[in-house]
């Protein structure tokens, strides 16, 4: 046997990686089953394992979150014809198909790219679908429109064959305003639009991201001129690409070469980038100033049907723990067409949005909406819960979070709940990588199991108080049957302890996490 | 709510997270985890200094195995190797043992800077210890001594020091110039020796007077009898004709045997049966098969020797015949002088029971076999003259009176330096022990964060455990003829890393905290092994130590995830997937612990 005599240090996936990045599916259909490289490789078709034996997950990728409503009809025939007719929203405005035989795949590609739908780079160690506020274009406290930003930027990235193999996967998200509902917080790289003067332009924060180690986005630049912020998020690319960590893809995240390097320095070598790459630096600036837009609320989207500044109307679609069969997306498809722009819009709740309607037409839509079995009030409040798939069909995850979804639900519909619906919102995630960030929430569930004197059984940590800028501290661990009565002892405390219009973080933030522990543990 | 919860104890495999284990259980789990240096009779450091091999420091593994086994460049040669056979690349189909006795060798053969002394442990005592017997007992006994800060003398009748290294393996396996550099080694730390002088049970109760204690490690001198039958009233044989295989040994490693003629039979299966076989057939110039038979004739079967399968290869194509379940009879002489040996060949008989089998001579199956010259190498005793009348061995090392200690094969009968230079350094700890009144350093065991490796590296991978073993370059059989070179060249450049990338380097802990774990399975997903077990019980012992576990495959059986060490190739995938920092690495080395150093 091969000599192999050195320590080295590269993980199993770099030497794969290096082996090539390309796949044949047809071949792959042929003979049926893929091989561990090829399982790695996969990712960057988009294709994922299942915790089901013999299935596959395709993850069509969506940049901005937007698709027009052909587009949704070729996704809703594909999910009919290879995934059960299932198919299942993301919390980056994705679309997943999760029954898929592998003989499928290669027809699958074929069949979405007839109406310009693509998995490609749906996962792996890519530039990953770039996500923006589902409200970009009609957003009262929009800064800029950043919807075309963001596509652009996922069209520029993703077309770079020198970003296809980065350490890991590096998430780009734009926000309208400084509320940032876009999460850029917690995005390796996040494009904020903000207003300095009477100039628009973008604020960039970098190395955010949840998983076991959380971390926040730092400022990079405080004021990126709009036509730069594509070259700017190149530079950032390649500082990802040249200094993330390829041994330990626990650690390769663009967030530890921000945490390891600093601030300064990356800042510094972007800027080297920049112009190695002969961009135009002038402009950017990253010395702090008073943002002049218009003022926002914590939580602008908490709101049902709205008029947008448009005077177009807005119907929101609630979407059952993120899964829905493939008539219904086709009925909404429809309604689009006839009453909207002929798109539909993906959400980071996982939620469907229509656009583009006439104000008086609202109640008409949303009448359509409910007779399809979907609910359109409630967003961003305690019954919007994000849950992410959870062992339901994920490989990785530890525990089932949509049986909890369906626990908390009965629980916070209680009338004596009524009145601080939107106080409070819940991400429920079922393993340690929060693909619902559940530190970001007011209440957060993450997944694990609990040993008991033998055996162990399923239960999620939970934290509370979560956002963006200040992950939540953790409540304690519980076992799924006990939470109802823990979430209920939060909310009851919360009650007794918030002063009108502050929500369940602030709350937390201003009386610390003991009353909560007290109510709950006593 | 039936809050807190629960739940099974957090499982511990060393009594602390980091810092000494000083308890059995520490003691058990690292025997268990190191099965080499357990089984190891000095208690070597193996995967301490195999890492540092594999990184490339050979002073530093040199300075290991110089504490730990006293003489590397010695043992790395010419070692039983009990550690092989304990190894747990021996486990499982992974290309037999890592090679841990050639590695010692290659540190010693590639130092970059000549070895120095080891420091001493404590400040000078103003105790004086004599030391009877300069072999490889004697000697570790002597420097561990001088390292408690006692004075010692050593006395050795020979008038160079090293005893049965010196004069019981041939030279072409264990050159001169590697026993004189480690001896000086030690005798440069302070001893002072007395060669050529011989001590005798009168001056034995002089030391006895004049020291505060006394190590006799004399070994085994004399040769093992063997009751041959002679025609009767035939004259005495000319001298030369039946040589104790010590004897010989020593005459051939002295340059006095030469021009061997005729046949020559060995008498034994040990190694010093098979070095005499082997030394005689450079000294009958029978390697190249010029006419003349030598041959090892054995009682019991090829298994049952000292030497390894590939030795006896080795032998073989150096024109030595090896006869086994054979039994010597008596000598049949011509002309006065010795012509042949009568042996009557045996057959082994199975047995049903766990007993070994039995080894019975064959009616009527009598041969002679031409023999001039006969060997008998069937084992030395003690020369027990020197003691002084009523002078016995006692509990251990002890004797029956307090300042006469034992130590080497004068206590244990014929063995191997590795286990001489154990009983050297138990005797100093023993003495020191008796003279101090407290056991001023204790092995405990050291359980290290490997903070600085936060990555779990190792650098190891499976593919490294796969690899075939690095080839041990030969002289040729010409070659061997000519000069009496040494037999095996050492390891290439190229194969020590090989060599030493092999090992899984058990030292490294890889441990579940179980109150950090949740259970997601993923370390299980990316092992290279089933080196992690979800695990519904496990098995301690009165001590606590975990001795096995009850494995499940149900998660809801699973009460704890269990790093399975035993199976564990070190290479850190799961430490570095684990998404909760629940598995660490550590390393566990026996180390002294002194009381008050200097
Ligand atoms: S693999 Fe290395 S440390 Fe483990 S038993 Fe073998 S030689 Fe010793
Ligand atoms: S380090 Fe971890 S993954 Fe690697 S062999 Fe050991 S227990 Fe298995
Ligand atoms: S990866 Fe960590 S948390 Fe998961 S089972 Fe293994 S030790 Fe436990």
């Amino acid at each position: 046997m091969q000599w192999k005599s050195n320590f080295e240090r590269q993980s199993e996936e770099e030497e794969i990686k290096a082996h090539g990045l390309t796949l044949d599916f047809d071949e792959i259909a042929r003979r049926g089953a893929m091989s561990k490289e090829e399982k790695l490789i996969g990712k960057w078709y988009g294709v994922y394992a299942s915790r089901h034996p013999g299935q596959h997950m395709a993850r069509v990728v969506i940049p901005g979150g937007v698709i027009s409503t052909t587009q949704a009809r070729n996704i809703a025939g594909v999910a009919e014809r290879h995934g059960q007719g299932r198919l299942n929203l993301t919390t980056r405005q994705a679309i997943q198909f999760h029954w898929l035989k592998v003989g499928a795949l290669p027809d699958l590609f074929r069949e979405l790219a007839e109406d310009g739908n693509t998995t490609f780079h749906g996962c792996g160690d890519v530039v990953r679908a770039v996500t923006a506020c589902p409200m970009a274009e009609s957003c009262p406290y929009k800064r800029l429109n950043v919807r075309p930003w963001a596509i652009r930027t996922q069209k520029a990235l993703n077309d770079s064959r020198d970003l296809d193999n980065l350490p890991r996967k590096f998430k780009i998200t734009f926000s309208g305003c400084p509320a940032a509902c876009a999460q850029p917080y917690m995005n390796c790289v996040g494009h904020i639009a903000v207003q300095r003067g009477s100039e628009c332009g973008f604020k960039v924060v970098i190395g955010g991201g949840m998983g076991w180690e959380a971390y926040v986005a730092q400022e990079l630049f405080s004021f990126v001129p709009e036509a730069r912020i594509i070259q700017v998020t190149r530079a950032i690319a390649l500082l990802y690409r040249d200094h993330g960590d390829r041994f330990n893809r626990q650690k390769s995240r663009l967030k530890f070469v921000v945490a390891r390097l600093g601030i300064e320095a990356c800042r510094q070598k972007i800027l080297a980038y920049l112009q190695q790459e002969g961009a135009d630096t002038a402009g950017l600036s990253w010395t702090p100033f008073e943002e002049s837009g218009r003022p926002f609320p914590d939580r602008p989207l908490a709101l049902d049907s709205t008029v947008g500044t448009d005077g177009r109307g807005i119907v929101r679609v609630m979407i059952h723990q993120g899964e829905l069969d493939h008539r219904p997306f086709r009925a909404l498809a429809e309604l689009a067409d006839i009453y909207g722009d002929q798109k539909l819009y993906t959400t980071n709740r996982q939620n469907i949005e229509i656009h583009g309607l006439e104000p008086a037409k609202i109640p008409e839509v949303e009448h359509a909406v409910h007779t399809l079995g979907f609910e359109t009030d409630g967003f961003y409040t305690l019954r919007d819960m994000v849950a992410c798939v959870g062992t339901t069909y994920c490989p990785k995850a530890v525990a089932t979070t949509r049986d909890l979804h369906a626990l908390l639900q009965a629980v916070v519909r209680k009338p004596e709940f009524a009145a601080i619906q939107k106080q409070a919102i819940i991400n429920i995630t079922g393993c340690p990588n929060s693909c619902s960030p559940y530190r970001i929430a007011d209440l957060g569930f993450r997944g694990m199991r609990i040993r008991e004197e033998t055996g162990s059984v399923e239960g999620f940590e939970c934290t509370l108080g979560g956002d963006q800028q200040k992950h939540g501290q953790k409540l304690g661990e519980f076992k799924t049957p006990d939470i109802p009565e823990v979430v209920h002892h939060v909310l009851t405390t919360f009650i007794h302890l918030r002063t009108p219009a502050e929500t369940l973080t602030r709350t937390v933030n201003r009386v610390g996490i003991a009353p909560f522990q007290k109510a709950v543990f006593s | 709510m039936n809050y807190p919860y629960c739940k099974a104890t957090n499982p511990t495999e060393y009594s602390v997270v980091e810092g000494l284990g000083e308890t059995a259980k520490d003691q058990k789990t690292l025997a268990k985890d190191i099965p080499c240096q357990a089984a190891c009779p000095a208690k070597t450091d193996v995967p301490g200094y195999i890492e540092q091999i594999a990184r490339g420091d050979l002073d530093a593994a040199y300075r290991i195995n110089q504490e730990c086994n006293v003489f590397p460049g010695v043992l790395g040669r010419i070692c039983t190797r009990p550690c092989e056979d304990a190894c747990r690349h021996h486990w499982t189909n992974t290309n037999g043992p890592v090679q841990i006795c050639h590695l010692k060798r290659s540190s010693a053969d590639h130092l970059s800077r000549p070895p120095t002394a080891l420091p001493g442990w404590f400040p000078k005592t103003g105790k004086r210890i004599a030391v009877i017997g300069g072999g490889p007992a004697g000697l570790t006994a002597a420097r561990e001594l001088i390292r408690y800060g006692h004075a010692v003398t050593l006395f050795e009748r020979r008038t160079t020091l090293g005893g049965m290294m010196l004069d019981g393996i041939p030279r072409f396996r264990l050159p001169l110039p590697t026993i004189k550099a480690e001896i000086a080694l030690i005798v440069s730390s302070g001893i002072d020796v007395r060669t050529g002088e011989c001590i005798d049970a009168a001056r034995l109760t002089e030391l006895e007077a004049d020291y505060d204690a006394v190590v006799v490690a004399t070994g085994t001198t004399l040769p093992r009898p063997l009751e041959l039958d002679r025609p009767t009233a035939s004259p005495p044989l000319p001298a030369g004709s039946i040589i104790p295989g010590l004897d010989f040994m020593k005459a051939y490693n002295d340059g006095q045997v030469t021009g061997l003629k005729g046949d020559v039979v060995v008498i034994g299966g040990g190694f010093t049966a098979v070095d005499c076989a082997r030394s005689c057939a450079r000294a009958a110039k029978r390697l190249l098969g010029d006419g003349g038979e030598v041959s090892i004739m054995y009682r019991r079967t090829e298994h049952h020797m000292a030497a390894e399968l590939e030795e006896l290869e080795e032998i073989r194509l150096e024109n030595i015949q090896v006869r086994t379940l054979v039994t010597p009879l008596g000598l049949v002489t011509e002309n006065g002088a010795l012509s042949g040996v009568r042996f009557i060949r045996n057959k082994v008989q199975e047995t049903a029971s766990t007993g070994k089998p039995a080894i019975l001579p064959i009616e009527g199956s009598e041969f002679v076999q031409p023999c001039h010259t006969l060997i008998v190498a069937i084992g030395q005793e003690q020369d027990r003259s020197l003691l002084p009348a009523g002078l016995t061995a006692g509990e251990g090392q002890k004797t029956n009176r307090p300042k006469i200690f034992f130590a080497g094969e004068f206590l244990t009968g014929s063995s191997d330096v590795i286990h001489a230079v154990a009983q050297g350094k138990a005797v100093a700890s023993e003495i020191d022990r008796v003279l101090m009144g407290v056991e001023r350093k204790k092995n405990h065991v050291t359980i290290e964060q490997m903070r600085h490796m936060g990555d779990g590296e190792t650098g190891r991978q499976r593919a490294h455990d796969l690899q075939s073993p690095a080839p041990m370059p030969l002289t040729d059989i010409p070659g061997r003829a000519r000069d009496n070179a040494e037999v095996e060249q050492g390891f290439t450049k190229e194969g020590i890393p090989v060599a030493a990338t092999r090992c899984y380097l058990c030292h490294y802990k890889y441990s579940i905290d179980n109150d950090l774990c949740i259970h997601c399975d993923w370390c299980i997903e990316v092992a290279p092994r089933a080196c992690i077990k979800k695990v519904s019980r496990l098995c301690t012992d009165a001590d606590g130590f975990i001795q096995d576990y009850v494995e499940t495959d149900v998660s809801a059986k699973a009460t704890f995830i269990h790093i399975d060490s035993d199976a564990c190739i070190r290479c850190g995938k799961c430490l570095r997937v684990c998404p909760v920092g629940a598995i660490t690495m550590r390393k566990a080395s026996l180390t002294p612990c002194l009381a008050n150093p200097s």
